[in-house]
């Protein structure tokens, strides 16, 4: 699974740490979901598209091997 | 949606303060095991005092069952601080504890577990007699110390990473 949780927090111009606060998870977690080392529960992702203000679909996406 | 209810799959562990406690127990405990096996120290002699017993059995004495018997417990305590401390490091949260540390504590569980009977099966192998009992004797708390050393290196290294990124 890939995602664009990299570009989203550069739009809002906001850092992994202060991203890793508003979510309420380490900041370890977000850098190794945007390196794609982690795919987040679907808790997680919910609640990184409420954030965003997008929908879970527009930040991950499905690779051909999953 | 109550965001403190997020941690769904840290029911098990304890409070992120029962950490410290738990290397106060386990480090001395540690290096005092290593120095009593390295040095040969006899510590039978030490505290010595009454304690009941299931079971007192030795070599070529009378065997003694549910009974009241002199024992030295430095070795008894020492083993309460390993695993007792051990559990408190391994399974206390950290400081932020989240689904994807909850990952690493698993993977770390599992691979301490094939690493510590891995061993056994070596040991096994290799080691006959009254060494063997050294083998059981270590494996009361091994697998506890490669789980611990394997989910702390592996955070630090999250860790570490991450502040490279920013």
């Amino acid at each position: 699974m890939t995602n664009n949780l990299k570009v989203l927090r550069a739009i809002k111009n906001i850092s992994q740490e202060e991203l890793a606060k508003q979510i309420q998870v380490s900041r370890q977690t977000i850098n190794a979901m945007e390196k794609g080392k982690y795919v987040p529960s679907s808790v997680l992702a919910l609640k990184l598209a409420r954030y965003f203000e997008n929908r879970v679909e527009e930040i991950f996406t499905l690779e051909a091997t999953d | 949606m109550n965001l403190n209810n997020f941690n769904m799959n840290s029911h098990f562990l304890f409070p992120h303060t029962f950490k410290k406690i738990g290397y106060i127990l386990f480090v001395p405990a540690f290096i005092a095991t290593i120095a009593i096996s390295v040095f040969k120290i006899n510590i039978d002699n030490y505290w010595v005092i009454k304690v009941f017993a299931f079971a007192d059995t030795f070599v070529m004495t009378n065997d003694k069952y549910f009974t009241v018997t002199q024992n030295g417990v430095v070795d008894e305590v020492i083993l309460f601080c390993l695993i007792i401390g051990g559990i408190l490091i391994g399974f206390s949260k950290l400081k932020i504890e989240d689904e994807f540390t909850n990952k690493i504590r698993y993977e770390s569980l599992v691979w301490a577990s094939y690493l510590n009977y891995a061993l056994i099966l070596f040991f096994t192998i290799f080691i006959f007699g009254l060494s063997f009992l050294n083998v059981l004797f270590f494996n009361t708390f091994t697998l506890l110390l490669f789980f611990i050393i394997r989910f702390h290196f592996i955070i630090y290294k999250l860790n570490k990473s991450s502040s490279d990124d920013e």
